[in-house]
């Protein structure tokens, strides 16, 4: 085996162990205060205490709640919006003016004005996080609705399909892959957006966890919060996954067969 | 009137509708806590110097932390995608990377570097790493086989391969990345400095909210929006202008 077959089939392992050896050695060096570099071994009985009381799963649960309710939110709203813009040209230009203007703020820009408005409970965290994330999907679907094929569009209407029937019957499922790709780029913006509104909102869920430990100077918590902050990205990308693969399989089987 | 000018116009409508819609919801409800657009505009009038100057002190950030990841990330993946038994065991960590949020960060490199002007560097420089190196990566990784065997008949050192092959032909995702890269260090850099506050347009926002001058707030988000897109509008310019040649090839013969 050569090393490069050898670094494909096993690279998460050895990638791993590169990761965490390089860790320990800085570690053990001592180059850095233990205060701010704690060993591995510290970060896991850490993680695993805050699992032991409770605590961690609260605040888990809360940010991933509110972050999978954002998400729906935003592509139904998405794909509404990319409905009603194929449509209509002039509802479609004026989305994008809208769009424009909204998608180069940053979530934590909206927090503070709308804790005023809309209070610090669920609807803060629906609001932000549809603000933000409802972008990709919807932009994906104008795109995708567009783009259907002539001829699938033609063949439709030699079925004799009304325009609703086309909409539903062939441009909806022709546009629903690329609509996936944008609601995956919604996923990992959703994420960001509920821990950012989180810190700002300043009550409760992993990102004001991640604070109150950094400012408790409590580092090993605060590797711990983090490596769970990776795992709810890899988790919500795989239900998004999950999804994809019921809704568009015959998408995926068709580019997965040779030719 | 061309239909596409009619089209542009009868557009705004919709941008419209909404403003007068918050207008009537700010009327109703007579608090200084929900001021409508009226009040804001008002607030960018009274407000534009000082939301000018913050801001400035934001997009220099934003663009340091840009440019040092720029600098690092560009050659580190170009590197990887040569040197490809490397890159594959390095992968996972670039995912696994690639789906913490950078926002995530700031806590630690607060405990790390402070609440200084270092700090928020650091941080956006992680932000804009992610995309720029993921991007360089896949692109450097991905090149056609026979631009390697040009470099290898050309007798090119591996660094001359890199610099004269790899380099050129990932330029056009590697502008991808820099966009995606650029987009989210101005986020990032507002949201350091909400967090970790001394100056800049994020500190000016959490400010406004202390003080409940909610219209002044807003006005700074009109400002940081208008930033975003004018930002986006030179980089679109930018990348049409030097990447010419790519476009050029794309163009469908006709």
């Amino acid at each position: 085996m050569t090393a490069a077959v050898v670094a494909e089939r096993l690279r998460v392992p050895i990638c791993a162990a590169l990761v965490l050896g390089t860790w320990q050695i800085v570690f053990l060096s001592g180059a850095v205060p233990e205060k701010y570099f704690p060993s591995i071994l510290s970060i896991a009985t850490a993680f695993w205490q805050m699992l032991a009381d409770g605590s961690v799963l609260t605040a888990w649960a809360q940010t991933f709640g509110r972050a999978l309710i954002g998400l729906v939110g935003a592509a139904v709203l998405g794909i509404t919006l990319a409905i009603l813009s194929d449509l209509s040209p002039v509802l479609s230009r004026g989305f994008r003016y809208v769009s424009d203007v909204l998608q180069p703020i940053p979530p934590a820009a909206f927090v503070p004005m709308a804790v005023f408005m809309l209070g610090l409970g669920a609807k803060l965290y629906a609001f932000v996080i549809i603000l933000v994330t409802v972008w990709p999907p919807y932009l994906n679907g104008v795109a995708a609705l567009s783009g259907v094929g002539a001829v699938q569009l033609n063949t439709g209407r030699m079925f004799g399909l009304s325009n609703w029937g086309l909409l539903w019957r062939i441009k909806l499922p022709a546009a629903l892959p690329e609509i996936f790709t944008g609601i995956r780029y919604a996923a990992t913006i959703s994420l960001i957006a509920v821990i950012v509104s989180e810190m700002l909102a300043g009550r409760d869920g992993i990102g004001f966890m991640i604070f109150k430990k950094a400012f408790a100077l409590r580092t090993p918590e605060v590797f711990g919060l983090m490596f769970l902050v990776g795992l709810n990205g890899v988790l919500l990308n795989g239900l998004v996954n999950l999804l994809r693969r019921a809704v568009t399989g015959w998408h995926l089987r068709m580019m997965e067969r040779p030719e | 009137m061309k239909p596409t000018t009619r089209i542009a116009l009868l557009g705004l409508s919709v941008p419209a509708a909404i403003l007068i819609l918050w207008q009537i919801a700010a009327l109703l409800q007579p608090t200084p806590l929900f001021p409508g657009p009226g009040k804001v505009v008002l607030a960018i009038w009274k407000n534009y110097p000082v939301i000018l100057h913050e801001l400035g002190i934001t997009l220099l950030r934003a663009s340091a932390g840009f440019a040092v990841a720029s600098l690092t990330m560009i050659p580190l993946g170009i590197f990887l995608g040569r040197f490809r038994s490397l890159g594959k065991v390095l992968e996972p960590l670039m995912d696994m990377l690639a789906t913490l949020p950078p926002p995530a960060i700031i806590p630690l490199v607060m405990l790390f570097a402070g609440t200084g002007d270092w700090a928020k560097v650091v941080i956006i420089a992680y932000a804009a790493a992610v995309p720029l190196l993921m991007n360089t990566y896949e692109a450097s990784h991905s090149i056609h086989p026979m631009l390697s065997r040009v470099a290898r008949s050309l007798h090119l050192s591996r660094l001359e391969t890199m610099r004269l092959i790899d380099l050129p032909s990932s330029l056009p995702m590697i502008a991808t990345g820099a966009r995606l890269a650029i987009a989210s260090s101005l986020l990032v850099s507002v949201t350091s400095e909400m967090l970790l506050s001394t100056n800049g347009i994020g500190t000016y926002l959490q400010r406004s909210q202390e003080t409940f001058k909610i219209d002044a707030g807003l006005a700074g988000i009109a400002f940081i929006s208008l930033a975003g897109v004018l930002v986006n509008a030179g980089v679109f310019r930018l990348e049409k202008k030097w990447l010419f040649w790519h476009y050029r090839d794309q163009r469908p013969t006709e």
